[in-house]
């Protein structure tokens, strides 16, 4: 038996360093990496995350479910090339099998067994195979043609936009819209010659035969497996520097993350896995509203993780996101976007010195006494009617309060952080946390969600319970220490990003504004809210660009016909009651409105 | 009678003297965010500072020096921001002012 013929040498070179590079990548990444990421790696290899894993790898890396929730032809399109490949290689392998029993194959044999089946003089066939070859050949190649078609019309599978990739990656793609056809030219040029094959191929070889001279075909015989083999090579070679390195990153990434490896604030190994393993598929483009209503297209998630992986970020590309999440949410490979991003502005942070924040030591501006402590943060300032309708609905309830921060107080650090300034915000925690603790406060309840997530995120607040101003009032109504009246009065709410997509709190808000009123969803809304476009995390657009977006989103909110909107965020208020025609309030607002008197 | 003060002074002159004030960085910095140029030193951004709630931190007073020209201290002195973005919000020109104080850190980090 003989399964060695000179056009296979693009496809063993093309293999051949794929290997190495893969192996190379791997060892480094792992190498390179922390200690305690490593122990995590370890510790927990034989549990059953690692079976979990595994599922997900099928369930992810194959199927796509993701993608086909996203959208189902968008879904098939990378299915039938990522599962229908998989197929071809281990049906391929099981063909071989079948017909030559437990010989030891080289792979070119298995690749390309049928170039090898006339040479080495096998005649018996197994239509079996045959078909079920050609079916999986038509599976893959139906990919293909949906590919082909996505680059006319992306609508028709759900993208409004798709992703303008670098020269590397044009080179690897064309190359692999190559490989199945040229793998059903060379399969049905070899019918031609010798007869065989399946519904497809073994039906075509013999309509080739009959319509083109037999000379012809033998010229173009040999020319087809040198084809087939150098599109293989070519893309193996173009693999590892492309993105379909994802194929082979997404793989250890998931069964790291099952096995509790994150990205952190600090650039790390680890982040090459989450980085390399993004396909820049696209699907994070359309959600973007810096795409959607600035027209800009080259600071989304997918250029951000490319320019970052070539080494070309721009201080500009990584500053420009508002961090809303939305590219996050959508994400078929689930990578942490907005960390990824935080510790690339961390990379780049002007460091100064030590002791810069040495005035907050001393500071305490706070009043009041209780156990119940209100921190308003820095934006509720700027919107005192919020911190009035909090006394007075602590005032309804008769709740001793001690305020944090009514006559001034110090920012939650949550702006440094997002700046990726974490040292310094780590001051804010730290002074912050004293703070609390001094106060003996069993509960902290904060009127700004982007001071609610860093309380969540990065506090070490043991003992204290944080609650954003929509989930005490909740909590308030549905003990029935706070009664208020029902109005027939039209609402509609705003998700603002850092309360919903940032802790999840979604239904807390909609069950107090269902309690003073009827409430009307936005077309975007819970985990696929606008954002209000101010956020604190983008320093890059300026006063008019976010304005733009504030429009938009809140045309969408006016669309709904309510007669008041209502957001539970001092700085989705204030930008959105800019830009709206009707009136915009905070949710503590309206239930301060609402109060019924318990008193006689 | 060195001594005697009734509350009068002559203020120093606030003329840009380039004997002594060096415009390069201040031009560089309009130069990356133009829209420092349309501040009216309205004041609104120091008035609604954090930091400048606690401590002397003033704002409008280091991002004017540093377009006289005039560096020293500010760079330190910016260190006190803490970036919570009020002044951004109440800043009638609509200065991006969060990026302005990155951005004269960044440039004056190695003056």
């Amino acid at each position: 038996m003989t399964f060695f013929a000179p056009f296979t040498i693009p496809f063993i070179v093309g293999c051949l360093l794929l290997l190495l590079c893969i192996v190379c990548k791997w060892l480094l990444w792992i190498v390179r990496m922390p200690r305690v990421d490593r122990r995590l790696i370890r510790h927990n290899f034989f549990t059953r995350h690692t079976l979990l894993a595994a599922w997900e790898v099928v369930r992810e890396s194959l199927l796509h479910v993701r993608i086909f929730r996203h959208n189902p032809m968008l879904g098939f399109m990378h299915m039938s090339l990522a599962f229908g490949w998989f197929l071809l290689i281990v049906v391929g392998w099981i063909e071989t099998t079948a017909y030559l029993g437990w010989e030891m194959v080289p792979p070119q044999g298995h690749v390309f067994f049928k170039y090898f089946v006339p040479i080495n003089g096998i005649t018996a066939h197994k239509p079996l195979f045959d078909h079920l070859m050609d079916a999986l050949l038509l599976f893959v190649l139906t990919g293909v043609a949906l590919a082909w078609f996505k680059r006319l019309r992306s609508r028709a599978l759900g993208m409004r936009r798709t992703t303008k990739h670098v020269l590397f990656d044009r080179v690897a793609l064309s190359a692999l819209w190559f490989i199945f056809p040229a793998r059903l030219v060379a399969e049905v040029l070899t019918a031609a010659m010798y007869g065989g094959g399946g519904f497809l191929t073994g039906s075509l070889g013999v309509w080739v035969a009959n319509v083109v001279p037999h000379d012809i075909v033998e010229v173009l015989y040999e020319p087809s497996w040198w084809f087939y083999s150098s599109a293989l090579g070519l893309f193996f070679v173009a693999m590892p520097f492309s993105r379909y390195m994802h194929i082979f990153t997404e793989i250890p990434l998931i069964f790291m993350r099952r096995w509790g490896l994150h990205p952190s604030h600090e650039r790390k190994s680890y982040d090459n896995f989450e980085v390399e393993a993004c396909s820049r598929c696209g699907i994070c483009i359309d959600p973007c509203q810096l795409q959607a209503d600035l027209g800009m297209h080259d600071t989304q998630s997918v250029y951000f993780l490319r320019d970052r992986r070539y080494n070309m970020l721009s201080l500009k590309v990584a500053n420009n996101c508002l961090m809303c999440g939305r590219c996050e949410t959508v994400c078929p490979v689930g990578i942490n976007l907005g960390t990824l991003r935080l510790n690339s502005r961390a990379m780049r942070r002007n460091i100064p010195h030590e002791g810069r924040y040495k005035y907050l030591r001393g500071v305490d501006m706070s009043s009041g006494d209780g156990t119940v402590g209100y921190f308003a943060g820095c934006m509720t300032a700027l919107t005192p009617g919020v911190q009035r309708a909090m006394e007075q609905i602590f005032g309804a309830v008769g709740e001793d309060v001690w305020y944090a921060d009514r006559d001034g107080g110090v920012c939650c650090g949550r702006p440094l952080m997002l700046s990726g300034e974490t040292d310094a915000a780590r001051k804010m925690v730290v002074y912050n946390t004293d703070l609390f603790r001094r106060h003996n406060i069993t509960t902290l309840v904060t009127s700004c969600p982007i001071c609610l997530r860093v309380f969540r995120d990065n506090y070490r607040l043991d003992g204290i319970e944080v609650l954003h101003h929509t989930e005490y009032i909740d909590r308030l109504i549905a003990e029935g220490r706070l009664n208020i009246k029902a109005a027939a009065e039209r609402y509609t709410y705003h998700d603002p990003c850092e309360l919903g997509r940032g802790c999840g709190i979604y239904d807390a808000p909609r069950r107090v504004i269902d309690a003073v009123g009827e409430l009307r969803e936005p077309r975007h809304s819970r985990r696929d809210a606008l954002c209000c476009g101010a956020s604190l995390a983008n320093t890059v657009i300026d006063d008019a660009q976010q304005q733009r977006i504030a429009r938009r989103m809140t045309a969408e909110l006016e669309a709904t016909e309510c007669s008041t909107i209502i957001t539970a965020c001092p700085l989705c208020n204030k930008t959105i009651a800019r830009a709206a025609q009707l009136p915009t309030c905070d949710i503590s607002e309206i239930v301060a409105k609402n109060i019924v008197s318990n008193t006689p | 009678m060195r001594n005697l003060n009734f509350g009068y002074g002559i203020s120093r002159p606030r003329a840009v003297d380039l004997d002594t004030n060096d415009l390069r960085k201040g031009l560089d910095i309009i130069a990356e965010m133009p829209e420092l140029q349309a501040c009216i030193g309205c004041g609104s951004c120091t008035a609604s500072c954090t930091a400048g709630n606690i401590t002397d931190f003033n704002f409008r007073k280091l991002h004017t020096a540093v377009r006289r020209g005039e560096y020293k201290g500010v760079y330190e002195a910016l260190g006190k921001c803490m970036l919570c973005g009020k002044c951004r919000l109440v800043c009638p020109r609509g200065i991006n002012t969060r990026a302005v104080v990155m951005l004269i850190k960044r440039k004056l980090g190695d003056f």
